[in-house]
């Protein structure tokens, strides 16, 4: 009990210094607005609509280039993994590329798609991949040997072999690179609307904050707080409760 | 030397030229549109163009400093912040609720704040950066000193060592090894915040230099930037490495 | 049969001497559980007590209280005629696990540097100092050296090092050679013996082999099970300097053995349940 009071403190500080400060005038309204009309702005976004919109479209995105780095990721980490040779020829350029910030693409991502759903997901699949295969390269190689053996002697093809064992088997380490990945994706699809695309949450927020409508700003700002923060507690719950029904032996 | 020329480097080189070959073929053959993806040959005379003539020099300095202003703003605020959490456990009941709620805000939607307080400036690119950047090196420091083993605290008291002796000689060098790590991927956080802020709000740098040749269609330059970038990256991750290397040298010392 | 306990005040030969440690009435608990529950113990100026007692007996939370660590519940420690408040560089205490109590990013001789530093000892001086120190314990080849690139030993060794650098009037060590191997273990005992003997620092030794107790101790105190208690104290009348061969295959030796071997083996089995129902 006494861990939320203390906690709450600097929160609720904050709010009453600020309300009234700009009531009292030592504040001026210009940038900062106030509690309540943050508040009352966020309260009129939810009314009609925009907020939860934008929302679904920033999601969307974000949630297709998820999936398209998570196929991508897994069976090119797959592969590498289960292949040195691959491995030690592919690895060098991969990680040639891996320094360049996702973002640094997005002009290109503009030539080639322009506006729209394909320029973000583009982007945020290009961001998104590299922990996935990261993870999925290591929890590859970490199968246990034995396991392969037996793939050998039942003479499963290749993609039999993947499909029954190689994935199940590592599925438990692939899971927390896709919940990094989850987390990266949010992130990555706000910034390219924030930049770039006029769609979502992002372009929304820069829209508030050139027409100078300070208070929906901030409840725009709020509410990514609230929606980054909902995501990253399911993606922990996601995490305690994955342990499969089987465990490692 | 005989390690580098292994058969697998050799291959590995192999793979990536055959690659740049094909992208060359394609190119050639106009199978691929030329604005899009120009020849790996023009992109590298471009690049060298660039290089020679100085244009290239400018926004990648001043890429470079941004991302390390911010980045060593945000590593000083982290590591205090880090120590005051990782240490007190009233500090960290205060101040946890508060930085949970905050984290999980992308870096990038401050910039519109940022930009309404401090407008298009380089004081803007740099709050950004520093903002963004703080959350690896702050969970890290968070780490390395609520970790310092229970005898160590128990020896600095013994000895009689106040507080500010104790962070200093004991929990400080404790807890080094995590916050290497986390600067360095503060680091790379660092050089993405200072690329999209530039791109944002045209301040000169690489980020725009990559987002003006779009404009322009000037897809060469724009490989000639992205490649610049890359090695920057590279470089700013190497130097952290050869920190790390150097201030825990006695990690690397094991029997 | 009824556990044995020895009025330990009593046996003291009554005379004008101080004793260096005086434990009244001291009982410890953590939460609503007793762990330890009336102990009386005095110990002599320059003498080496051993402790000995099953896993779980409290043998190291005595120390850590005396040490001024731990916090008791009842009864007082005096050392040196003043109750003890909170930890001191007299009391030094050496831990069991000593990859934990090393600073792993000083050198051998940063580690020892450490205990001059909080002594206000000039720089200048400190080399001196050190450089005696592990010339004593052996450490001077691994004198740059970081303790990651220690054996077990060694790095046992350099704890004690930076402990003697505190200039301490009271040793405890926690089982300090439990993690070792016999040999190691061996050379260190007599390593320690020869220390206590140059010093003549009062010195308090946990540890959970008999044979090491009664081969280093001039007394040996049994602590019986949770809530522990002081069942007995055994002075060991064998000569000094004790050596590895001779001391232990004494009559003496064995028949002290047996004694404690048999109270511990009380101690320890089904009948102890019958003291309070605890345990």
């Amino acid at each position: 009990m006494r861990r939320y009071l203390v906690g709450a403190m600097i929160p609720v500080a904050f709010l009453i210094g600020w309300e009234a400060s700009t009531r009292t005038g030592l504040l001026t309204l210009e940038s900062l607005s106030r509690p309540s009309d943050i508040l009352m702005a966020g309260y009129a976004a939810l009314r009609d609509g925009s907020l939860l919109l934008a929302t679904m479209q920033t999601c969307e995105t974000a949630l297709l280039g998820l999936a398209i780095a998570a196929i991508a990721g897994i069976v090119i980490g797959a592969v590498l993994g289960l292949s040195s040779t691959a491995e030690r020829i592919i690895g060098p350029t991969i990680e040639a590329l891996r320094p360049i910030p996702a973002i640094a693409f997005m002009p290109l991502a503009l030539m080639m798609f322009g506006f729209g759903v394909g320029l973000e997901a583009s982007i945020v699949a290009y961001a998104c991949v590299w922990p996935i295969l990261i993870v999925t390269i290591a929890a590859v190689r970490a199968v246990e040997g034995r396991l392969l053996d037996v793939a050998a002697v039942l003479e499963l093809p290749v993609w039999k072999k993947m499909a029954k064992i190689v994935l199940p088997a590592a599925f438990a380490r692939i899971n927390v690179g896709l919940r990094i990945a989850a987390a990266i994706s949010l992130v990555v699809a706000v910034t390219v609307e924030i930049v770039l695309n006029p769609r979502g949450l992002g372009y929304r927020l820069i829209l508030a904050e050139q027409s100078l409508e300070i208070g929906l700003m901030w409840a725009q700002l709020v509410w990514l707080c609230l929606l980054g923060y909902v995501l990253n507690l399911l993606l922990s719950r996601l995490g305690r409760g994955s342990t499969p029904v089987w465990r490692p032996l | 030397m005989r390690r580098l020329f292994n058969p697998m480097n050799l291959a590995a080189l192999g793979f990536a030229l055959l690659l740049l070959m094909a992208w060359q073929l394609l190119a050639d053959a106009h199978l691929i549109s030329p604005i899009f993806f120009p020849s790996p040959l023009r992109s590298l005379a471009v690049l060298q163009h660039r290089l020679a003539d100085g244009s290239l020099w400018l926004p990648l300095a001043a890429t470079g400093l941004r991302m390390t202003i911010g980045w060593l703003l945000a590593s000083a605020i982290g590591v205090v912040l880090g120590a005051a959490i990782g240490s007190s456990r009233f500090a960290r009941d205060l101040l946890d609720p508060t930085l949970e709620f905050i984290r999980p805000l992308p870096a990038s939607a401050v910039i519109p704040v940022a930009i309404l307080f401090l407008g298009l400036s380089n004081a803007m690119s740099v709050t950004v950066i520093a903002f963004g950047a703080i959350w690896p090196v702050l969970l890290a420091s968070v780490h390395g000193f609520s970790s310092v083993p229970p005898e160590l605290a128990n020896v600095s008291q013994v000895l009689g060592f106040g507080r500010a002796d104790f962070l200093r000689k004991v929990a400080f060098p404790s807890a080094l090894p995590d916050i290497v790590a986390g600067l360095r991927v503060s680091l790379a956080i660092a050089l993405i915040l200072a690329v999209v802020t530039e791109m944002q709000s045209s301040l000169p740098g690489l980020g725009w230099d990559i987002f003006s040749a779009q404009r322009f269609y000037r897809s060469a330059d724009l490989y000639a930037g992205l490649v610049i970038l890359a090695l920057l990256g590279f470089a700013a991750n190497h130097l952290i490495l050869l920190l790390e290397w150097r201030v825990l040298r006695w990690r690397n010392l094991r029997t | 049969m009824q556990p044995l306990r020895k009025d330990l005040a009593a046996a003291r030969p009554i005379g004008a001497e101080v004793p260096a440690l005086s434990i009244r009435n001291l009982a410890v608990r953590f939460g609503a559980r007793a762990i330890l529950d009336a102990i009386d113990l005095d110990v002599r100026e320059g003498e080496f007590l051993c402790i000995v007692g099953s896993s779980g007996s409290g043998k190291t939370t005595l120390l850590r209280v005396l040490a001024g660590l731990a916090s008791l519940a009842e009864g007082k420690v005096l050392f040196e005629g003043a109750e003890i408040s909170g930890p001191s560089r007299d009391r030094a205490i050496i831990f069991q696990d000593y990859s934990k109590a090393l600073l792993p990013w000083r050198t051998v001789r940063g580690n020892v540097a450490l205990s001059l530093e909080a002594r206000n000892v000039p720089a200048k001086e400190q080399d001196a100092i050190i450089d005696a120190l592990l010339a004593k314990m052996g450490l001077s080849p691994s004198r740059t050296q970081f303790p990651g690139q220690l054996s077990g030993g060694m790095q046992q060794r350099v704890q004690i090092a930076r402990c003697l650098a505190q200039d301490p009037k009271l040793l405890l060590m926690d089982e300090p050679f439990g993690a070792l191997d016999a040999m190691t273990r061996q050379t260190l005992q007599d390593e320690i013996l020869q220390l206590a003997a140059e010093k003549q620092i009062t010195t308090i030794f946990i540890t959970h082999d008999l044979e090491e107790a009664i081969y280093l101790g001039d007394r040996v105190v049994v602590l019986g099970r949770s809530p522990a208690t002081v069942v007995e104290s055994v002075e060991i009348e064998l000569p000094r300097p004790r050596n590895q061969l001779t001391t232990r295959e004494d009559g003496r030796f064995l028949a002290y053995r047996h004694r404690l071997f048999e109270l511990l083996a009380h101690e320890c089995g089904p009948q102890s349940l019958q003291r309070g129902g605890q345990g």
